[in-house]
């Protein structure tokens, strides 16, 4: 595995953590949740209507309470993940309202398209759990639109997927039906399940929906995922340093909220900041600034002893083309080499988060599988040294008829999926580009996909749990 | 006087609040005419502003800053303007916005708000979390032209939806042009809900206004 790098120094970490403590000192936060408020004032900490403002103390202690890693247990024990140390967990997309098709044409997303991309993670060698909410499904009452969601995760994949951060009530369902499929909230409560998305709402502020959510998890000893998307310029200032430390006291309050409800709470710190472009105020995530706060929110996340989410396939183009490409590489690179755990929006993105592409999922499973063999690094074992195979060819000669090369180039070598490697004649045949190639790939992949059996004792009851609460 | 004009003119270029207000009292004690002060400096100024942007010369605090200075003006000079009983002159038409009810996400409509000031337009920004009824009350208070409801999320679009059929009970849909925007919204979605329009930039929904009042 090759070593994290850092793009902070220890100075800048620490100097970062001073302007953040600053921040929550002298600036406070805001809660619209009564609840939350509850919790702060328990807690000591000074409460004036919404603001709350913290002492370092407080969030310090707190901080040091959220372990450093953690397992999320999916249905088949195989597919387990530890979130943490030197994991990485990719998955696809999340949130998207649109899908963007190969031609370039957008339309709103389905319960299909919800379906057939958690079959496509479900496939995929590169990605280890499904996600959540890896398409709006807008031909669904927005009342059941969770619950719906949530059973297309457990029936199309056995890979663990996430749950809604949509309020304390589907929290709760997402428990519920977590509870039937792993026997029982006490089962949950020891090995968690459930990994969900709480984001605040830059700048220093946490909305209700969420906190009701990521009260209701952390309860439960389910996971969160606590983020913070500072735009930089418009939620943020035209500061990365500024940026960072803002986006940090957000995260940090989070966490010691998390913490203040049930000790212990198994966190995942997030971000997703990047900046606003200062023609058109739109987010754009396919850009170096993005790379940089990716890239030092793993580091970030190291020095807090708290395992890290950021980064994916982020880019802003609106189709598979050039730019889709390069920018994707760009930040899932960063993320993959800085050292975060936790990659959501890996496969499927365009549009900064506004679209999900079924062609860009198959690239982005590509580049994924790129990066996981580019992090395995070289190994220094005798095969790998191969001493005795470059005496034997000796000078002149070749390698092809060895058997060290029949043998080893298959864990040596990552065969690409996508990536075109041929000659001119044979690509000239029709003349492919990589939006077109990924386009009969997924449908390859989704016409040859068999979902993993579930019990039929526990899919009747999430059937009927589903039924009650529609 | 036309020295005070071109303070004016400058100030919002430079979207300098202070020196607006500063020039905008002087104007006041001086007993300058303030609709002068309007057209000739703060609407200049405006119009600078409006043109670099379109050249791709402006960036968006440049925009943004100067509508805010703009508007700091106008708050001082309007009320002199009424005290002495005198007509503004005509603006180019008049928008309220808000974001729909549940959403609280306003960056997007803050950046229209400020682009259809810049372009001539006088602004009636409610804010966020507004309910149907506010908006339509606002409207018919200042005699808007069009409203324009802001949603981020797929779960509260439904706010624009509730806004025309608030309209529409009311015998008011014809009062008023409804334009939507935001994130997950698109021209299917301004259709199926009957808006009159719909733009996915500032700049669109300032170009769309343009050509739905000219009708």
């Amino acid at each position: 595995m090759l070593r994290k790098y850092d793009v902070l120094t220890e100075e800048q970490v620490k100097t970062i953590h001073e302007e953040t403590m600053k921040i929550l000192e002298e600036i406070g936060m805001e809660f619209e949740y009564e609840p939350a408020l509850e919790v702060f004032k328990a807690e000591g900490q000074k409460v004036e209507g919404n603001r709350v403002h913290f002492t370092r103390e407080f969030i310090e202690a707190k901080v040091k309470l959220a372990p450093s890693q953690f397992t999320l247990h999916a249905r088949n024990p195989e597919h387990n993940l530890v979130c943490g140390g030197d994991n990485i967990i990719y998955m696809p997309g999340y949130g998207a309202p649109f899908i963007h098709d190969v031609d370039g044409n957008r339309r709103k997303t389905t319960m299909q398209d919800y379906d057939n991309i958690v079959k496509l993670a479900g496939a995929s060698k590169n990605l280890h759990m499904t996600g959540g909410t890896v398409a709006e499904p807008q031909d669904i009452p927005d009342e059941v639109r969770h619950l719906k969601m949530l059973y297309s995760s457990i029936k199309n994949s056995d890979k663990c997927f996430m749950g809604s951060a949509e309020g304390q009530e589907r929290a709760e369902d997402s428990i519920e039906i977590a509870s039937i499929l792993f026997g029982g909230k006490d089962v949950i409560k020891e090995k968690p399940v459930l990994i969900s998305l709480i984001n605040s709402l830059t700048p220093l502020k946490y909305d209700g929906r969420m906190l009701g959510a990521m009260m209701a998890y952390a309860k439960a000893g389910q996971a969160v995922v606590i983020a913070s998307l500072v735009m930089a310029g418009s939620t943020g200032p035209a500061a990365l340093a500024g940026t960072l430390a803002l986006q940090n006291a957000e995260v940090l309050a989070g966490i010691a909220l998390a913490q203040s409800v049930n000790p212990g709470t198994p966190v995942v710190y997030g971000s997703t900041s990047a900046l606003s472009d200062m023609h058109s105020g739109s987010l754009s995530i396919g850009s170096p600034e993005c790379a940089l706060f990716i890239s030092a929110s793993a580091q970030l996340a190291r020095f807090y002893g708290v395992p890290s989410r950021s980064g994916g396939g982020l880019n802003d183009s609106k189709i598979v083309d050039a730019q889709a490409g390069y920018e994707s590489m760009m930040t899932l690179m960063a993320a993959s080499t800085t050292g975060i755990n936790f990659v959501l929006h890996t496969a499927g993105i365009l549009q900064y988060f506004m679209a999900m592409s079924y062609e860009k999922f198959m690239m982005d499973d590509e580049i994924a599988g790129m990066l996981l063999h580019y992090m395995k690094g070289f190994t220094f074992d005798e095969d790998g040294m191969a001493f005795d195979v470059i005496a034997k060819v000796g000078p002149g000669g070749h390698y092809l008829t060895q058997k060290h090369t029949r043998k080893n180039h298959k864990r040596e070598f990552r065969t690409a999926q996508l990536s075109d490697r041929t000659a001119f004649e044979s690509w000239s045949k029709e003349k492919l580009d990589t939006n077109q190639r990924a386009n009969r790939k997924w449908q390859e992949v989704l016409a040859n996909y068999v979902p993993p059996a579930l019990d039929e004792a526990i899919d009747k009851q999430l059937l009927e749990f589903i039924a009650k609460r529609s | 006087m036309s020295e005070l004009f071109a303070e004016l003119k400058q100030a919002v270029i430079d979207g300098d609040e202070d020196i607006v207000s500063e020039s905008s009292q002087k104007v006041i004690d001086q007993g300058v005419n303030p609709v002068d002060a309007v057209q000739l400096g703060l609407i200049k100024g405006i119009e600078v502003i409006g043109e670099a942007w379109k050249a791709g010369e402006a960036f968006l605090p440049d925009v943004m800053m100067s509508a805010e200075a703009m508007k700091v003006g106008l708050g001082l000079l309007e009320p002199e303007i009424a005290k002495l009983g005198m007509s503004e002159g005509e603006s180019k038409g008049k928008i309220v916005l808000g974001t729909v009810e549940g959403d609280i996400h306003d960056i997007g409509k803050n950046i229209t708000g400020a682009m259809f000031t810049a372009a001539g337009y006088k602004v009636f920004d409610l804010g966020t979390d507004i309910k149907a009824e506010d908006f339509v009350v606002k409207a018919k208070e200042v005699g808007a032209d069009i409203i324009g409801a802001s949603a981020l999320l797929t779960t509260t679009m439904i706010g624009q939806k509730q806004l025309v059929d608030y309209l529409k009970e009311h015998n008011l849909r014809d009062q008023f042009k409804v334009f939507v925007g935001g994130g997950p919204t698109s021209q299917v979605w301004a259709d199926e809900i009957g808006a009159d329009g719909w733009a996915e930039t500032a700049d669109e929904a300032v170009e769309l206004a343009g050509r739905l009042l000219a009708k």
